[in-house]
């Protein structure tokens, strides 16, 4: 079985898994990192978003084979820095959306590679690019939240 | 470590609170000085004794530990709708903590939990459903935090030597004012515990600091740093995992299989029957998915193997001439129906629903010859219990179960026996705590169906126009009888309820039930009946509004003089809504078009107008006003949201929701197929809510029966023709 070197959340993990493994379920189940959701297995959903070198990925139809040598991962777990959440957590929290919560990782990671490549979105932007599901209909607080969290990004913007 | 149950302080099964050496503690025998206020008998156990060196229980809900703050119990499961901070607001003000110092915890099983009572003389039960949970514990979680408040305060007297009455309780400290002297409840918890049970003394209104506030959900953060545990995340170590597939045809099972896969891989540990399928047990869920897809399985024939949900809708269409038995009558329907100047008739039908929880179904066990241990978002943790009783023969005293977050509960959940047997036989057989997991496919394809029905709505009118009759025939079944196998046929509210029972003043009603058996498995849906029977009772409101030659609010009113709190909802509603029964264009140059629908469930009154367009052959919903009067509130906040929340759920079932059954297979499989409302067809939904004093009533599921009528009502104005079934994508629309 071949080995994978993978780099997730800052640190470097071997994994030994089958090619055509998940990334999603080398996460969840090799490595331990269950914020990171399975939802539907056909990449629909959304649950199983992370940062893969910071664009959104749906892990549960990326085959681990199909990293890069060099791509680095970031999930739920790891998006926090220094002990602080990350702006996009905050103004999850500021504006409480999660209702059951388990699609909330994938759509807070989701938000995040949204933010990185449009960091002032329209609110038509947020409605056309947040595109995982919640089945609670969080809808109207996940829009709210990544206007929010666009501001308290904002250098010199709400602390 | 052992894993938890999604509360940070979990200690397994060491730590489970001991039920059975309870001190019980009626504090029934104080009955008569509750008065009103406590309207459910609770009992107040000290059933949650905690570990070894923490401070005993002041009774089954609440329990302050030595470092501070408060453990409460909860009876409820938290499925996303708030329950958790809802009991905590609740607590936290008659024991008159800081909210902010709470911790919540799913409660054992114990029948002080059980605060759900049905039908005097039948058991009290206890269900994550039928919006109940704040309505079925706010009395009796108020009179246990004041009875606690109160033991806490007679101990600081007692200590003090100066009388209770000179005492107050406030945040966490008893203090004495006339000497300035003070304690925190935390030192005062022994010596209340060994105190008779205080007969409550409520707190009044104005002295209530958290409950009818928007306060913050407990869970958020959790939820958004990834440590919220739900079913699917348990860990138990040496744990194996299962993949199953179920017969594609329902009622079939595996006659035989080829296990050969198990010779040629190590990881691969069993291959193994199951009731309607079978499992493939390995060490990876990647590794059982994958295998289970090569197994080769000889399923058996079923009975069910021509079953047809095209076929099935016309058999229900086919019954509904006939007389059936009569649910509701009011005066003489047919007689008025007969003698009627003018009379209308049209015939509804609404197709099988999938729950769709984001979290698909799974269930961890670790069985032994002497124990098991379940971990499972459920609704309905007693009756987890008895299932793995049925299936190990074990005592309940040796089965525990966990109950972590549910990923969506949605009426899912009070269905797991497909979960939980499987889960329990496998863990048995290989002697290792086994993880079970569906896919969304098998999730999809072998649900509790929100049951297809047909029904056929009469009216009448008077040579003036007004309506003098209904008379409403549905045909169908409904998930009442799951459980209950005496019931079948009779008289199922869950089939008809939501025609009957209505608020709007006409001389003769009738509602007849045709009892047709569906025999594919079908289960209660968010608003259960209430989503489909709302949607044929208000679209033909409307149509009776059209035959009457009236504004679809102002035939409304008329029928609701008598029924104040519906005239309120509606009133409220066509405001906020700047009602207009004719259709408008919007700036963006759509033509655009308002539909309302009005309806009662579960003790709530909701009333939404829907402003729609047609783009593309397909409905687009801009906007929604919805209006609530659910008596009084607990959490405001989460009020809005849960009807936002009920109100996405139900359009998506409106816009497209449908499982077609060819075959005896479901044709869906995934969202792909079986899709749900995103975030770019999300209309924004404005809420108010209206605080009649009325019995409290429930909220997570009466937003959801009104949005089909009110998206189809609007519809109406812009087709110039009436849709009588769902999902509209079947339809293709055309504003004319």
């Amino acid at each position: 079985m071949p080995a994978y070197e993978i780099s997730i959340n800052g640190r470097s993990r071997r994994v030994d898994v089958e090619a055509d493994t998940p990334l999603l379920w080398v996460i969840r189940d090799t490595l331990g990192l269950c914020g990171t959701k399975f939802g539907c297995g056909v990449g629909a959903c959304g649950a199983c978003t992370v940062l893969l070198d910071g664009q959104a990925q749906r892990t549960c139809i990326l085959p681990i084979a199909a990293l890069g040598a060099t791509s680095r991962i970031t999930t739920i777990e790891g998006l926090a820095g220094d002990g602080h959440s990350h702006a996009v957590q905050r103004a999850w929290s500021e504006l409480d959306v999660p209702q059951c919560g388990y699609c909330q990782s994938g759509q807070i990671m989701a938000a995040v590679a949204l933010l990185r490549e449009l960091p002032k979105p329209t609110p038509q932007d947020v409605r056309r690019r947040m595109t995982n599901l919640c089945r609670c209909g969080t809808y109207q607080r996940i829009h709210a939240a990544v206007l929010r969290a666009a501001e308290l990004s904002r250098p010199g913007g709400p602390a | 470590m052992r894993p938890c149950c999604g509360r940070p302080n979990c200690r397994g099964p060491a730590g489970r609170p001991d039920v059975t050496d309870t001190n019980r503690r009626d504090i029934l025998k104080g009955a008569a000085a509750l008065g009103a206020v406590l309207t459910l008998p609770v009992r107040l156990e000290a059933a949650a004794r905690g570990p070894a060196g923490d401070q005993p229980a002041l009774n089954a809900f609440i329990r302050l530990p030595a470092t501070g703050g408060a453990v409460f119990q909860c009876p409820y499961a938290e499925m996303g709708q708030g329950i958790y901070t809802g009991v905590a607001q609740i607590l936290a003000d008659e024991l008159d903590i800081p909210f902010e110092h709470i911790r919540v915890e799913h409660a054992p099983t114990a029948e002080a939990y059980r605060l759900l009572e049905f039908a005097p003389g039948v058991p009290k039960i206890r269900v994550t459903g039928g919006s109940f949970s704040t309505r079925s514990c706010y009395a009796a979680l108020r009179a246990a935090a004041a009875s606690a408040r109160r033991m806490l305060v007679q101990a600081a007297a007692a200590q003090w030597g100066v009388p209770e009455a000179d005492c107050v309780a406030e945040l966490g400290v008893v203090r004495h004012p006339a000497t300035a002297r003070h304690t925190a409840y935390a030192a005062l918890t022994a010596r209340a515990a060994a105190l008779p049970v205080a007969e409550p003394i409520l707190k009044p209104a104005n002295q209530l600091r958290y409950i009818g506030k928007p306060m913050k959900r407990l869970d958020t953060g959790a939820k958004i740093n990834g440590s919220a545990q739900f079913g699917i995340d348990t860990r138990v170590p040496g744990m194996v995992y299962a993949a199953v597939k179920h017969c594609p045809v329902f009622g079939g099972e595996a006659l035989s299989f080829d296990d050969s896969i198990l010779s040629s891989s190590r990881h691969i540990l069993a291959v193994e029957k199951i009731p309607g399928g079978i499992a493939v047990v390995a060490d990876s869920f990647h590794r059982a998915k994958k295998a289970l897809a090569d197994v080769k399985v000889a399923w058996s024939d079923s009975p069910l193997a021509g079953f047809s949900s095209t076929e099935f809708a016309e058999r229900l269409r086919a019954r509904l001439d006939e007389a059936g038995e009569t649910a509701e009558s009011i005066g003489d329907a047919p007689a008025a129906l007969a003698g009627a100047a003018r009379s209308l008739s049209a015939d509804y039908q609404l197709p099988f629903l999938a729950h769709a929880t984001m979290e698909p179904p799974n269930c961890t066990a670790d069985v032994s010859a002497d124990r098991a241990e379940i971990w499972i978002g459920n609704q309905m943790v007693d009756l987890v219990v008895a299932l793995v009783q049925g299936a190990t023969g074990l005592p309940a005293e040796r089965i525990i179960v966990h109950t972590p977050f549910l990923g969506g509960g949605f009426g899912r959940r009070v269905a797991f026996t497909d979960q939980v047997i499987p889960a329990v036989l496998l863990s048995k057989k290989l002697a290792k705590p086994v993880k079970l997991i569906f896919t969304r496919e098998e999730d999809i394809q072998h649900d509790f169906y929100r049951p297809m029905t047909a029904v056929k709505l009469r009216a009448g009118f008077d040579a003036q126009r007004a309506p003098v009759a209904w008379h409403f025939t549905i045909a169908g079944d409904g998930p009442g009888r799951n459980g209950n196998p005496g019931f079948v046929g009779k008289l199922d509210e869950s089939v008809f309820g939501g025609l009957n029972k209505q608020p709007y003043a006409l001389a003769h009603k009738r509602v007849d039930y045709v009892y047709e058996p569906i025999p594919i498995p079908v289960g209660y849906w968010r608003s259960v009946e209430n989503s489909g029977n709302a949607f044929c009772k208000e679209c033909f409101i409307d149509e009776m509004a059209a035959a009457a030659g009236l504004d679809e609010v102002q035939f409304r009113r008329n029928l609701l003089a008598d029924a104040p709190r519906f005239l309120a909802v509606l009133e409220r509603v066509a405001g906020l809504s700047n009602w207009r029964s004719a259709r408008y264009s919007a700036p963006d140059g759509s033509i655009r078009a308002l539909g309302v629908a009005l309806h009662e469930a579960f003790g709530s009154i909701v009333g939404e107008v829907a402003e729609v367009s047609i783009k593309e052959g397909a409905a687009v919903v801009h906007r929604v006003w919805a209006v609530v009067d659910c008596g009084s509130v607990v959490n405001p906040a989460q009020i809005e949201v849960q009807l936002q929340s009920a109100i996405v759920f139900g359009l998506s079932a409106a816009l497209r929701g449908e499982i077609v059954i060819e075959k005896g297979a479901v044709r869906q499989g995934n969202f792909t197929d079986y899709p749900i409302v995103g975030m770019s067809d999300m209309p924004v939904v404005e809420v108010a809510i209206i605080e009649s004093g009325a019995p409290l009533g429930g909220i997570g599921e009466a937003g959801t029966p009104p949005i089909a009528p009110a998206v189809v009502n609007a519809l109406a104005k812009l087709t110039g023709s009436r849709i009588r079934s769902l999902p509209l994508s079947t339809h293709h629309l055309v504003t004319i």
